[in-house]
């Protein structure tokens, strides 16, 4: 069967990239100069033997091979290594930033498509107008905007209105969960609200030129000629067409969000993984960096799958 | 008795990206009775699509368009898009180039097909699936590959299945803008055959827009020739092949391949067609014309009756002594 052959295909060739990028990971933090070792021992008077005893400690008295199994083998049960920072698994770190960072960049997204494929499509139809002319303008300013000096100045706007940094209110004691859900939906809309404008500007400007393309197309003049209404052309026609595209890209740049919104949960304190990020590299907490990449990685190729599944389901010519 | 559909004085320009006009069409006057067939013939670029287009009221933003085009007798050009849109299909249907996207790639043949019938309340649900079934067939398509996608099938079959749909809300005009274009030889054949037959069964007015004469001679019973923009010939087929009023329905005619004789070598007409972005002075034909005379460089010919149903548009029809032929 056509479906079920491409859905393992795809899955296959996904979990196979996950396999090379790990093992390219793993390389990578070899290749650095100097080891853990190294630089821990680099204490005044470090003898021979407390070199030794650390090395047999890290395992790194074992062969590369060998340490690249061990990796493998402890990944395989979700060990991820231990924080140099707070001296927690990395696992437990990073699912907990993970989870934070979840609905925050859901939020933003979801406004981004939303919002972004309304003004895409208008701008479409309504091409040449000033209509148009004030969406692609708007698009390509909040598109163009630096993102954490668009928080900084939400930040501005907002003090006092809205929380403006970190995720609850630590002076809320024993919260019902209504309070506490309410504490971290206020606290989750300025940085929602940065990540969806700046993605809003790149979703429009993606959904009026897929469009664009689309009402092109020879089908649509047969539609008109059917008698279509411009709202059914679009619906039954143009949008099925133009998401194809749309699939690709939104999906594409959700990858890096989930693991990568760095700037705005820098700004607004935000716990997530791209705060953990950033921490990690100020604190040169290899492991807890190591456990981030991986979920990039993961995370872009989890959705580049989403998206071939998507385009697949989209698109009748795909076998 | 009114005519079915009659194009009166049909002008369309095109906005231009340097702020220039583009004058396609240019007094277009022609019209089509029931069951008559009208073939529409001339070179590239001459405004066949454009005139067709402008009739359904399908120009695209950039085009403009005056004159009047009456439905049996009423003017449907004159409310816009929503004094338009119930003719179509309903009224006057069409049928676009083979090679063209005509169908969504992403929707089946069937459905398509069925969206128009539900759109015109022809039918609904399982009767209007019934009915595409039966359309299929009678196009010779298996009613069982309406659920088939227009990539699964062959151009030929693809271009079937968009007459099957143009037939779908039983119109009393078809428009073939140039059917068999980008399809073999003998696919080519069976469409036009296809096409002569449910023609014949349905009662439909046919215009056939195409560059192909020999097509025109097999299908069509009248002929209009355009040229730059407006119809210089009108008559009926047999008339414009034996007894063409203007040199350019004769050079076309002679510059025709005959697979008959295949010694006879082909002639051309030389130059080409005048740019529609600037006007014209003169007849446009002038410079490629083999017998032009002196008020062909200064005075543009308009369409006359020259004949009992034929019409012509040549100065040399104004000599009474010298019929250009
Ligand atoms: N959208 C447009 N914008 C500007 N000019 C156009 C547009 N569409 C057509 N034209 C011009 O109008 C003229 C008539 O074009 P049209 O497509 O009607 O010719 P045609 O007779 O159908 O030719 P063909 O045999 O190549 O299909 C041409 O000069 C063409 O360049
Ligand atoms: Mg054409």
């Amino acid at each position: 069967m056509r479906g079920a052959d491409y859905v393992v295909k795809r899955t296959a060739f996904a979990l196979v990239t996950i396999f090379v990028a790990v093992s390219i990971n793993f390389v990578l933090f070899r290749l650095a100069p100097g080891s853990a070792v190294s630089n821990l021992s680099r204490v005044p008077h470090a003898t021979q033997e407390l070199r030794q005893a650390l090395k047999r400690q890290f395992g790194l008295d074992k062969s590369r091979g060998r340490q690249y199994l061990i990796y493998l083998e402890q990944l395989t049960r979700g060990n991820l290594g231990v924080s140099f920072e707070n001296e927690q698994p990395v696992s437990t770190n990073l699912k907990t930033a993970i989870l934070n960072t979840l609905p925050m960049v859901a939020l933003g997204t979801l406004f981004a498509i939303v919002v972004g494929t309304l003004t895409g499509v208008i701008a479409a139809w309504r091409r040449g107008t000033p209509i148009e002319g004030a969406t692609v303008t708007t698009a390509l300013g909040f598109y163009s905007m630096p993102t954490h000096w668009l928080g900084l100045m939400l930040v501005i706007l907002f003090t006092g209105i809205l929380p403006t940094g970190g995720m609850t209110n630590d002076f809320l004691i024993n919260p019902s969960f209504w309070t506490h859900a309410r504490d971290v939906l206020s606290h989750m809309v300025l940085p929602s609200l940065t990540l969806g404008l700046v993605l809003f500007g790149e979703y429009t400007l993606i959904v009026r030129s897929a469009m664009l393309e689309t009402l092109g197309e020879d089908y649509i003049l047969t539609a008109r000629a059917k008698g279509l209404r411009p709202w059914a052309i679009i619906r039954k026609h143009a949008l099925r067409n133009a998401m194809l595209p749309i699939v690709t890209l939104v999906a594409l740049s959700l990858g890096y969000i989930v693991a990568g919104a760095i700037l705005i949960e820098t700004v607004f304190s935000w716990p997530g993984v791209g705060r953990a990020v950033y921490d990690a590299v100020l604190n040169r907490d290899y492991p807890m960096l190591q456990g981030a990449f991986l979920f990039l990685t993961i995370s872009v190729v989890f959705f580049n799958l989403v998206a071939d599944l998507l385009y697949y389901k989209l698109d009748p010519r795909i076998t | 008795m009114t005519a079915l559909l009659q194009v009166e004085d049909l002008h369309v320009w095109f906005d231009l990206q340097d702020g220039g006009e583009l004058h396609a069409v240019q007094g277009v006057s022609v019209g089509v009775e029931r069951g008559e067939r009208l073939g529409l013939v001339g070179e590239s670029g001459c405004g066949k699509t454009t005139t067709v287009l402008a009739l359904m009221g399908l120009l695209p933003p950039s085009a403009s368009a005056s004159g009047r085009v009456l439905l049996e007798g009423t003017d449907v050009l004159a409310g816009g898009e929503a004094s338009m849109r119930p003719h179509r299909w309903s009224d006057v249907a069409i049928v676009f180039q083979g090679a063209m996207n005509a169908l969504n790639p992403v929707r089946t043949i069937g459905s398509q097909i069925v969206e128009a019938i539900e759109l015109h309340g022809e039918a609904g649900g399982k009767a209007a699936r019934a009915q595409t079934g039966e359309l299929l067939e009678s196009v010779g398509i298996p009613a069982a590959r309406a659920s088939r996608f227009p990539h699964e099938l062959s151009g030929g079959m693809r271009q079937r299945a968009a007459i099957a749909m143009a037939l779908s809300c039983h119109p009393k005009v078809l428009i073939a803008d140039e059917p068999t274009t980008a399809l073999d030889v003998m696919v080519q054949a069976q469409i036009l055959e296809l096409l002569d037959s449910l023609c014949r069964d349905f009662g439909l007015a046919l215009i056939l827009v195409t560059h192909d004469l020999p097509v025109v001679a097999q299908l069509c019973d009248h002929g209009a020739v355009m040229y730059a923009g407006e119809i210089v010939e009108r008559g009926l087929v047999d008339t414009l092949y034996h007894a063409p009023r203007h040199p350019y329905t004769r050079l076309l005619f002679a510059a025709t391949p005959d697979l008959g004789h295949e010694t006879e070598e082909i002639v051309s007409i030389p130059g080409a067609p005048p740019r529609l972005d600037q006007p014209l002075v003169g007849c446009p034909f002038r410079p490629r014309c083999d017998s032009a005379f002196e008020p062909c460089a200064t005075s543009r010919p308009l369409l006359r009756r020259v004949a009992d149903r034929h019409a012509a548009a040549c100065h040399l029809n104004d000599r009474p002594s010298q019929a250009p032929g």
